[in-house]
């Protein structure tokens, strides 16, 4: 089987012979190839070839099928280095968004020094701005990839935004922290704006649903600071509704659940979401392999399982190899899991031990694995 | 006699209209404002963090404690105009060279500054030198660091060993945090304090500078 096939049959529930590894390692090869310092041998390698040198599947990232388009109003990006203003001028009147852009470092995600809400006027503005905002797709970009990478791995994408409706009013929007304040003065109007983002996700559904990609990515960056009772309220019943939206085409849904999980964990599984992507265990945070399992139970596959700081100098071989065999032994019998990162693997991380990681399995990641 | 501990309860509740409302009746009826401070105010944001590293409460219900605490004391600031605002310490915090990410940072000082200490925000992406020169002009006796990636937590190791050169290591408490840093990763460094959430900074502050 490709690396490809055994993701998408472990995904499936199926029974394999051994762990399938996906793994992520754009951070580390973004920063090294701005910096000219990728490692001697792998100078203007590509991502893909990496990752076959060292014997894993990989794990491609790839934003979005659909791009936006704007109707009806006027959208302006200033490009200053590093910095990005994009305006938005609509008949309600205009918002505007500062971001500092710096791929030199290698992320490629931007970082937002001034968000589009600033007030409360601008919320009519916003729900225009949604409201004509159109998607088209963006398939042949996404193409042009999954060809790279074949039948190697998987290149994870999303029909629409990297996170969901509700994330994206929480964190894109109106900022994490002005957020909370916000529901809580203005209940109705930040509703409202959730309604008109959901609206225009559910758009770029229809679109991305004509992509024949096996699995969608619905809802990037879950960690505890999203308030479980706002979770249960506002993303459970926006999670069910996409799971099932994605289940009548026969597509699989994951979400990319990398930070603290401890008290989202339960309310995993009341969202019909298959895969639990970039799981990060202790130590990186307080959840345990066998908790992870425990919690989200045997219907949900997890992948991930190796927390980043473990590919750190701080950690040596010997911990690695001693954290990995002990992690897999949590996950027995070892069905509906991906060996993968939680979520990267770092700047200053050792790309051999992606290697490392593909002998660990041959070792010790038979299936089912025996305690 | 004004009731504190009603303040302390609309405070733990995030009701920043009756916390104002409370602390103005409060002030009204005579009662001091230091007392309104110590006995209302700080009263409520400590059982917040307790609640909040206990589980029972969430980011944003510090978060929303964190604001009703701010609007008393601008009702509280004319009447502390000769003494000023009475504070236990102070702190200089920060989020290291490289990284961008603030939210959690921002948690830990607004949560700080809500609990009587006297916060100064560097903001993210502070320089190692910024971190220095910032504790020695303040006078400060703790400085605070985030870290969120794994690469930009060893800044923090070089800003403690920048604070050795200088020769101010031993007049400033370094408390460290940030969702990668761990207890073992602040002991590695020389931190004197690790604190896994904005609840445990508070304790860690407190105990570190013996208030
Ligand atoms: C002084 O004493 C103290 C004491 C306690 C302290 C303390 C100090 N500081 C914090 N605490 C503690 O108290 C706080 C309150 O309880 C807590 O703070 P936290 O900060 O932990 O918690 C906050 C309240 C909420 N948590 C957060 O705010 C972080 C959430 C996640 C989703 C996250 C976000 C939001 C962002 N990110 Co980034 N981001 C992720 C995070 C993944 C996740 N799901 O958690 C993380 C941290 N990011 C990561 C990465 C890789 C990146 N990010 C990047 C960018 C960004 C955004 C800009 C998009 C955004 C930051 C926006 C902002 N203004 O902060 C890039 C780096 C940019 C840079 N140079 O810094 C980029 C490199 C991604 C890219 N490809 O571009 C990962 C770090 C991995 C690692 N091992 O290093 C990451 C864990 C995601 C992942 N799973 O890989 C405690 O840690």
């Amino acid at each position: 089987m490709t690396h490809k096939q055994q993701i998408l049959a472990a995904a499936r529930g199926g029974k394999l012979d051994k762990l399938p590894f996906g793994a992520r390692i754009d951070v580390w090869y973004n920063y090294h190839s701005a910096h000219g310092t990728l490692p001697d041998k792998y100078q203007g390698w590509s991502q893909t070839d990496i990752l076959r040198d060292q014997g894993a599947g990989a794990q491609a990232r790839f934003f979005a099928v659909t791009r936006e388009e704007y109707r009806d109003m006027e959208v302006v990006e200033t490009n200053d280095p590093p910095y990005i203003t994009t305006e938005y001028h609509t008949p309600f009147g205009n918002v505007a968004k500062k971001e500092l852009f710096d791929s030199s470092e290698g992320p490629w995600i931007r970082y937002e020094m001034e968000k589009l809400f600033k007030s409360e006027k601008d919320y009519p503005v916003l729900k225009y701005v949604m409201e004509h905002t159109e998607p088209a797709d963006n398939f042949e970009a996404f193409n042009k990839l999954r060809e790279e990478v074949g039948e190697d791995g998987m290149v994870m994408t999303a029909a629409g935004g990297l996170w969901s409706p509700v994330q994206r009013v929480m964190r894109e929007i109106i900022g994490y922290e002005q957020f909370f304040y916000e529901l809580a003065d203005r209940p109705a109007r930040v509703e409202e704006l959730i309604e008109a983002v959901k609206d225009l996700e559910r758009r770029k559904l229809q679109v991305g649903i004509e992509c024949d990609l096996e699995i969608f990515n619905i809802c990037a960056n879950w960690s505890d600071d999203i308030q479980t009772p706002v979770f249960r309220r506002y993303f459970v019943p926006w999670f069910q509704e996409v799971s099932e939206f994605l289940h009548s085409y026969g597509r699989l849904v994951m979400a990319h659940t990398d930070g603290e999980m401890r008290r989202l964990n339960p309310l995993f599984r009341e969202t019909g979401i298959d895969i639990a992507e970039a799981i990060t265990p202790a130590p990186q945070t307080l959840v345990s392999m066998r908790e992870f399992r425990e919690q989200l139970g045997d219907e949900v596959t997890i992948w991930g399982g190796i927390p980043s700081i473990l590919f750190e100098p701080m950690y040596n071989d010997d911990d690695f190899d001693n954290y990995i065999k002990n992690m897999f032994r949590e996950m027995a019998p070892g069905y509906r899991f991906i060996v993968g990162m939680g979520d990267n693997l770092p700047f200053d991380g050792d790309i051999n031990r992606v290697g490392r990681v593909v002998e660990l399995i041959d070792k010790y990641g038979r299936l089912p694995i025996e305690v | 006699m004004a009731d504190f501990s009603l303040i302390a309860q609309a405070l733990d509740q995030g009701d920043r209209d009756k916390t104002v409302a409370l602390t103005e009746a409060a002030l009204g009826s005579g009662a001091n404002p230091q007392e309104i401070i110590a006995q209302g105010l700080q009263a409520g944001m400590a059982a917040v963090g307790e609640k909040f590293s206990s589980g029972e409460y969430f980011l944003p219900d510090m978060l929303m404690a964190a604001r009703a605490m701010k609007a008393a004391l601008e009702v509280l600031a004319p009447a502390l105009e000769q003494t000023g605002i009475p504070t236990i310490g102070k702190v200089v915090i920060g989020t290291v060279e490289g990284d961008m990410h603030d939210i959690g940072k921002n948690v830990v000082a607004t949560f700080l500054s809500g609990n009587g200490f006297e916060v100064f925000d560097l903001g993210l992406n502070v320089p190692a030198q910024k971190f220095i020169d910032e504790v020695k002009e303040k006078k400060a006796d703790i400085l605070g660091m985030s870290a969120l990636l794994t690469t930009t937590m060893p800044v923090m190791g070089r800003v403690i060993k920048g604070l050795e050169e200088a020769g101010l290591r031993s007049s400033v408490k370094v408390v460290v945090g940030g969702a990668p840093v761990t207890q073992d990763y602040a002991n590695y460094i020389g931190a004197d304090g690790y604190a896994h959430d904005g609840g445990r900074a508070v304790p860690v502050c407190r105990e570190l500078i013996g208030k």
